[in-house]
């Protein structure tokens, strides 16, 4: 039996109606057509025919009504299925909307809610929770889960809040560390503290990880530091026992040149040339090793002097052509530092020249000091050399680590420069080759004295209308003797000791006779030229006796190397 | 060990003779050296001083110690004077006559003096 769709019930609630009054109308037309058969019968067959149609009227009529019945009872559950039908569509309609409420409202609210931090708790019982059971568990179960993620993501982003502030405040730090505390310990160590002065000193990060690479960067640099200077100290020392010794040979060899001979004077020159080298390497070195110069002057020196102590330490000395007609003299305190700058420049220009060309030296008197050009005619340097090349003579690359190699006399001449202030330039010379000016300051020369009681009296004898001419061109540039003189002349002795009364003069010990014999006869000066011009023999007879004893001087100086001189010299010598 | 300063001079005598260590003129001792012109600029400042010192004539040894330096090399600046005509140079024993001999009345008085040195 099946369930009638619900359109076609209409359809059968009409004949449902009038199902009552349809079995009746057949028992009534059957009762009816039965009463007819019965009266129609013969009366032979009336009881028959009556039973017969009695029969079949009752067979009718229970048919009638049972199908009647069964008619209801099938209209009956119609109509509840029809309702149960309609229920089931109203509540599916309900839970349909319920839903739809529940995701576009609800959920988005609880959301909210759980975002704005109430508890999943409070923010499903804030909201209408749907009636159906199913989609409250739900809800709660997005709700828990949601509050868990919302929990989790406030605790994530807090952490990386934290996170963030921490190395913000470790870049600051180091930051300070790298821009600010770690130079100022750097010049703190160079300077000589101690590692545990500068850690004490200095405000160091707080950090432990960069606190403690910090901590071991300094110890190391003051280590390193401390060794640096040590080794320094150490050559610095042993350098200056060097010196000591090339001094004290170049001494040796002085005097043995003075004593011995002209067989062995050439080797002495060429030992005395290689100690001078040597004087210089060791003098280079030293300088660099912060120690001092070999040597230092108590007198000023001339300038012919200066370049010659110069030239002479340097293995092409040769080479060197030196042009000066300056007396100046350079104070005895920076006579040694302009002479090593000098000879360091020579060297140089010596040695980036061909082998061939020289070098000239040209001095210059200006009012700003003493300009010294030293031009060789080798290559032109490049720009780029020669910008080099005036940044190390500039002084600034004090760093024993910018040294390049074996070049290290630049570097000496920066320092030599910045000590004196003297003032070092390159320049491509007019020779083809590379110019070097320097200009010594005016503070670096010596006081100008009054020329007149260095000159010898011997000038003085001379006649005053012709003065020597290197001396007229520059007599206010004076301030020395044209060559040093070790033992400045004395100052005037008194005139009247000096002759016995027969003329001859008076040597007083530690003067030559001759220039005893000079100032004799500057005193008589006046008719001294005359008297020396006109009556040549007199003068000669006169002066034979301060020959004599020069003579006898000179020979005792001259030992060893006159032999067959020593044979003539009981001859009295010869007037002219 | 050391010696603070030096009292020297910073010239060393080849720097003086530019090298050389042999004077190939035959200077002796006593030969008598006069100059024939004045110093001039830019000189080297020992032919100056012998240009002076010989402006009346002075032996070789006596310019030696006059300027303080070795015979030779004295010698060697003697010879570039004469090869530039600076200076001339009269051996003793050409000049050597009886006739300008001392005489006795001054050799007396340099025995004197010599007595008195």
């Amino acid at each position: 039996m099946s369930v009638p769709a619900p359109p076609s019930q209409h359809r059968s609630a009409k004949p449902g109606r009038a199902a009552p009054v349809v079995p009746l109308a057949v028992l009534v037309v059957t009762a009816a057509a039965a009463g007819a058969v019965a009266a129609v019968a013969p009366a032979s067959a009336r009881s028959w025919a009556l039973a017969t149609v009695l029969g079949a009227w009752l067979c009718v009529a229970v048919t009638v009504v049972v199908s009647a019945l069964l008619l209801r009872r099938a209209r009956r559950q119609n109509l509840r299925l029809g309702a149960e039908a309609q229920q089931a569509r109203a509540q599916s309609a309900q839970t349909a909307g319920e839903t739809a409420h529940l995701v576009t409202v609800t959920v988005p609210a609880v959301v909210k809610r759980l975002r704005d931090g109430t508890s999943a708790n409070d923010a499903v019982t804030g909201v209408t929770p749907p009636s159906d059971p199913q989609l409250r568990q739900l809800l709660h179960v997005f709700a828990a889960a949601m509050e868990e993620q919302v929990r989790h993501a406030v605790t994530a982003g807090a952490e990386l809040r934290q996170a963030r502030e921490e190395s913000g405040r470790a870049a600051a730090e180091l930051r300070r560390l790298t821009d600010e505390t770690l130079p100022t310990a750097v010049t703190r160590l160079r300077e000589g503290h101690s590692a545990e002065t500068v850690l004490a000193e200095l405000d160091w990060p707080g950090l432990p990880l960069l606190r403690a690479p910090a901590e071991s960067f300094v110890r190391e640099l003051a280590r390193s530091e401390r060794r640096a200077a040590a080794a320094q100290a150490a050559s610095a020392k042993a350098l200056s026992r060097v010196q000591a010794k090339a001094v004290s040979m170049l001494a040796d060899l002085r005097e043995m040149q003075e004593r011995h001979g002209e067989e062995v004077f050439g080797d002495l020159l060429k030992l005395d040339h290689s100690t001078s080298q040597l004087g210089l390497m060791t003098d280079r070195l030293a300088l660099l090793m912060g120690g001092r110069s070999s040597r230092a002057w108590n007198k000023p020196i001339v300038m012919e002097s200066i370049l010659r102590g110069a030239v002479g330490r340097i293995a092409a000395y040769q080479r060197v052509r030196l042009h000066c007609s300056t007396g100046a003299a350079v104070t005895g305190f920076a006579a040694e530092g302009v002479m090593h700058l000098l000879a360091e420049l020579m060297d140089n220009a010596a040695n980036f020249s061909p082998p061939i060309d020289e070098v000239n030296v040209y001095v210059e008197e200006r009012s700003a000091g003493i300009v010294v050009t030293i031009e060789d005619s080798g290559l032109k340097m490049a720009a780029a050399a020669m910008r080099r090349a005036e940044e190390a003579v500039s002084g600034r690359m004090t760093d024993l680590a910018t040294l390049q190699g074996t070049r290290l006399g630049l570097a000496v001449v920066g320092r030599l420069a910045v000590k004196y202030g003297i003032s070092v330039n390159f320049r491509p010379s007019s020779r083809g080759g590379t110019g070097v000016v320097v200009l010594l300051p005016r503070q670096l020369l010596a006081q100008q004295r009054d020329p007149a009681p260095r000159r010898s009296p011997a000038r003085h004898a001379a006649p005053a209308p012709e003065p020597a001419p290197a001396r007229a061109e520059l007599p206010e540039a004076r301030p020395a003797p044209p060559a040093p003189l070790p033992e400045q002349p004395a100052p005037p002795r008194p005139a009247a000791t000096e002759a016995t009364p027969n003329g001859l003069p008076v040597r007083t010990p530690g003067r030559t006779m001759a220039e005893a014999e000079r100032e004799r006869e500057q005193r008589r000066d006046p008719r001294g030229e005359t008297e020396r011009t006109t009556r040549p023999d007199t003068a000669a007879t006169r002066d034979a006796g301060a020959r004599f004893g020069a003579f006898h001087r000179g020979r005792r100086s001259g030992r060893g190397t006159t032999g067959p001189d020593d044979r003539t010299a009981p001859e009295p010598p010869a007037a002219p | 060990m050391r010696r603070p300063v030096d009292t020297g001079d910073p010239d060393r005598l080849y720097t003086v003779t530019g090298g050389r260590s042999r004077a190939d003129d035959d200077f002796d001792l006593v030969t008598l050296v006069v100059s024939e012109s004045e110093p001039t600029a830019g000189m080297q400042s020992e032919h100056a001083r012998i240009l002076d010192l010989c402006r009346h004539p002075t032996a070789v040894v006596e310019i030696a110690a006059e300027l303080k330096l070795p015979i030779t090399v004295v010698r060697i600046l003697l010879g570039d004077l004469l090869a530039m005509g600076r200076i001339t140079a009269r051996h003793p024993r050409a000049a050597q006559s009886l006739a300008s001999l001392p005489d006795s009345a001054l050799l007396k008085e340099v025995l004197h003096g010599l007595r008195n040195l």
